[in-house]
């Protein structure tokens, strides 16, 4: 199939990630593994829009690579690796505005995407979450990574393709990581 | 009893990471090792502290039909641009398709390269003959213009040999007709005899005329002359000839000086006497033979 034909058929409407990709296709990963992307860009950059936009990046860098990423066994680890290095990046560039991240929980619950909470559980968790982020911060990398991709349920082996580390040192950082968060969350006044 | 499991194969264990051999090696000892069991109750402590402390953090609802909607709209726009950068490429591919190359555009491209040689062959010989034509042509004219002259220049060579030749005793007789003559006043230049173009002071035609005559009397019946006679001629002759030109140089020197040209019709007729002395004695002297 030359150059053309390929254009043509990716520009025929409503085919969108409905090419075959071996093993897995564009939906299939999208539907697999968008919450693990979403999930991990949004501990990384702490904001749901700029998570968004990570994710959104992220499934068009598989979009564009489709021919060269890995198969189903190790498509996650390839996507998580992706969504930690933009996600980084988009962090550089953008300063954590808890403001904004307020801004978007209010409109996205008000357009109904999300059961309405009541206020009192509204605080509680975030509360919740700022004291795990504010712990998660006292870990220093990889350890800290290695205990986000482990609690989405990664394995060794996805963590360390996602980290580019040895497969071997995994446990090693793992518990290290736990210790330390342990340690940590437990000076914040977490729930130990 | 085996060692105690260190953290990371301890790790490992609660994380279902080890091989099914060390697993059960694992599990094994952790069932006979107190520390080994404490160790691991607290590693369940704390992943279940970390569970809870990250579940806020992952229990945020995914926008699943947000982020589906905004990648499906951002492929879109990926695809657009594809397809524009492939129809600004298809335009330029045609041109490449020009330089891309296989059996019959070779064969097209041989006979192409092949025409273009033989014209550029042709360019350059027309091209050649365009710049020789107008030189062959002056050539020629100046061939043309060049031919009188090259025709009198014979002509003077021609009467300047015989002027040498009538030094010589065996002298061929002077022809008139290649004799340029042209008549001028006195007060022309005359140039010197031994000069390329021969030019006749007044009254010399007549002398030169009969001194052919009378050479070529002589001439006819050389064999019979005696050889004492023959050579009292030649230095007679001589005698005469050196007389001729020296009054011809001074007659041509003072044009306007009527003595010079006495002295050399003087020299000339001494010479004609000369003769006719010598074409009466050598008839004589045939007579006698």
């Amino acid at each position: 199939m030359n150059g053309q034909a390929r254009a043509l058929i990716e520009s025929m409407p409503n085919d969108i990630g409905t090419e075959a990709v071996a093993p897995l296709s564009f939906d299939e990963a999208f539907t697999l593994h968008h919450r693990a992307v979403f999930r991990t860009a949004r501990a990384v950059v702490r904001d749901s829009a700029l998570a968004e936009d990570v994710t959104q990046e992220v499934f068009l860098r598989l979009y564009r690579n489709l021919h060269a990423t890995p198969g189903e066994d190790l498509l996650r680890a390839w996507l998580l690796r992706v969504t930690l290095n933009v996600a980084r990046n988009t962090l550089r560039g953008q300063n954590r505005s808890m403001v904004r991240d307020n801004e978007y929980q209010k409109t996205w619950t008000e357009n109904g995407s999300v059961a309405a909470e009541a206020p009192a559980e509204d605080y509680e968790r975030r509360m919740a979450i700022e004291e795990a982020r504010r712990a998660l911060d006292k870990i220093k990398e990889p350890m800290r990574s290695c205990l986000l991709l482990k609690q989405q349920g990664l394995s060794y082996r996805e963590i360390a393709i996602s980290l580019s580390l040895k497969e071997t040192n995994i446990g090693s950082l793992v518990a290290r990581g736990r210790k330390e968060f342990a340690r940590v969350y437990g000076k914040i006044g977490g729930r130990r | 009893m085996t060692r105690c499991l260190d953290e990371a194969t301890l790790q490992s264990y609660f994380d279902g990471e080890l091989s099914a051999q060390l697993m059960e090696r694992a599990s094994s000892h952790l069932a006979g090792c107190v520390t080994c069991a404490a160790a691991a109750r607290e590693i369940a402590e704390e992943t279940a502290l970390l569970t809870s402390a990250l579940e806020a953090e992952f229990e945020v609802s995914v926008p699943t039909q947000a982020v589906r909607e905004r990648i499906d709209a951002a492929v879109l726009g990926v695809r657009v641009a594809n397809v524009e950068r492939t129809e600004k490429a298809g335009f330029f591919a045609a041109f490449a398709n020009v330089f891309s190359f296989n059996s019959q555009r070779n064969l097209g491209y041989a006979s192409l390269v092949v025409v273009l040689a033989f014209g550029a062959i042709l360019g350059i010989v027309k091209y050649r003959q365009a710049k020789v034509t107008p030189q062959t042509t002056n050539h020629t004219d100046n061939i043309q213009a060049a031919a009188p002259s090259d025709l009198n220049k014979s002509k003077t060579v021609e009467v300047a040999d015989n002027r040498n030749q009538s030094v010589v005793p065996d002298r061929r007789p002077v022809v008139p007709q290649q004799v340029k003559y042209s008549p001028r006043p006195a007060t022309s230049k005359v140039v010197p005899v031994k000069n390329d173009t021969l030019r006749l002071l007044p009254g010399e035609r007549s002398y030169l005329q009969a001194i052919a005559r009378l050479d070529t009397t002589i001439n006819s019946n050389k064999k019979a002359m005696r050889p004492s006679l023959q050579v009292e001629y030649e230095r007679n002759l001589a005698v005469v000839d050196r007389a001729i030109a020296a009054t011809r140089n001074a007659a041509k020197s003072n044009p306007n000086d009527p003595d010079a040209a006495d002295f050399m019709f003087a020299a000339y007729q001494s010479k004609v006497d000369l003769l006719n002395t010598i074409a009466d004695a050598r008839l004589s002297g045939g007579r006698s033979h």
